[in-house]
């Protein structure tokens, strides 16, 4: 069948895909589908998974895809492109696992200015083990381990990926904040994130503010609402670096 | 894979076909629809919700192709019927 209307390297056999119903993952994938399809790049992509929700993809799309430990996608995806320099690498983790468990892969590589490209899923909880509190949970937010809200006194303030990935950075990084509200904007900034991998200039991270309807236990407008309100203030969306100054 | 059922609504401005065997039920398109023409019909989706057709009563659906963007699983087609 032809599924016009999905990217063209999209694996149309693996679909529907495995996340649930409203999640936020799809549409990054999405996304991510059609800037690879539009740099015609397919051919040469290497897709790394992380332990969390983002491992659903393993099967997701039609190019070489390797699944790792928590965070331990930024390392492998780095190993296999100083192997293989010709290949674009593309790293893709949960907040739990590129700011928490294996936040130190995405801080080294950053600062070692690794020719790779690396997207966070930033849906505010680990989501694959049933919605506890992640570095990203926001203030006074309520989770399975904060269920009376995220205390910021005793818990600490939520991590600010881009901001950090920015700072650690030399010229010739791209770092910007996306949000699956904004469609084409997501889809431009993980386009100039792959082409930035491809011309050799440095590390690429793209952090996306993106819905878990099922742990949030939210309906769809809830879930537009939170992603686009809650999270967008606290998170401000936009380029933070190497696309010749800020942008919103 | 997907079943091969399509439901379509071919309207003035557009064209519009739902893959019920890709459709979630998810709603984050009916949200997002600016028309409000987007709602649930009796056709069940691959997890046995209801699926969306572009069929409220009054509003019509302008063929601006949000709901196709927006939709996480790719199950909406939104064809534009050429204007003149
Ligand atoms: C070493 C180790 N600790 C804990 C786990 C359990 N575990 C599996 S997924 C996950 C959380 C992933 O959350 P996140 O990275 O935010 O991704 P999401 O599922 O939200 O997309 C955890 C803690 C594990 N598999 N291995
Ligand atoms: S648990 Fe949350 S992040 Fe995981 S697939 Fe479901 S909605 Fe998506
Ligand atoms: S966004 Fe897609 S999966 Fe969700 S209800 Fe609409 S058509 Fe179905
Ligand atoms: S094409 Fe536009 S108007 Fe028509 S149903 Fe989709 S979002 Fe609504």
């Amino acid at each position: 069948m032809e599924f016009a209307q999905m990217p063209k390297c999209w694996r149309k056999q693996t679909k529907p895909h495995k996340f649930c119903p409203g999640c936020g993952h799809g549409l990054v994938l999405k996304a991510l589908g059609m800037a690879i399809d539009e740099l015609d790049i397919q051919k040469r992509v290497v897709f790394g998974c992380d332990i969390g929700c983002s491992l659903l993809a393993w099967d997701f799309f039609d190019v070489d895809t390797v699944q790792t430990h928590h965070g331990r996608t930024t390392p492998v995806i780095t190993g296999i492109k100083r192997a293989r320099p010709e290949l674009i690498g593309i790293a893709y983790m949960g907040d739990g696992g590129g700011y928490a468990i294996g936040s130190q892969h995405l801080v080294n590589a950053a600062a070692r200015n690794e020719r790779i490209t690396a997207i966070l899923v930033n849906n505010t909880n680990y989501g694959m083990t049933g919605g506890q509190m992640a570095p990203t949970t926001l203030p006074n937010q309520k989770t399975e381990t904060s269920p009376y809200g995220r205390d910021v006194e005793e818990m600490g303030y939520p991590t600010q990926g881009p901001e950090m990935v920015a700072a650690i950075t030399r010229e010739g990084a791209y770092v910007a904040r996306g949000t699956v509200a904004r469609f084409k904007q997501l889809q431009g900034y993980l386009k100039k994130a792959l082409e930035n991998q491809i011309n050799g200039s440095g590390f690429s991270f793209v952090e996306v503010l993106s819905g878990c309807p099922t742990n949030w236990r939210t309906n769809a407008k809830e879930t537009w609402e939170f992603i686009e309100k809650d999270m967008a203030k606290y998170f401000q969306v936009g380029e933070l670096k190497g696309s010749g100054g800020k942008e919103g | 894979m997907a079943t091969k059922d399509e439901l379509v609504y071919a309207g003035e401005k557009g064209r519009f076909t739902l893959y019920t065997g890709l459709c979630k039920g998810c709603g984050l398109c009916i949200e997002k629809c600016p028309t409000g023409v987007l709602d649930w019909n009796d056709v069940l989706g691959v997890y046995g919700t209801p699926s969306v057709l572009p069929v409220a009563k009054g509003k019509v659906c302008t063929g601006c192709g949000i709901c196709q963007q927006l939709c996480p699983d790719c199950a909406i087609k939104v064809e534009r019927t050429r204007a003149g």
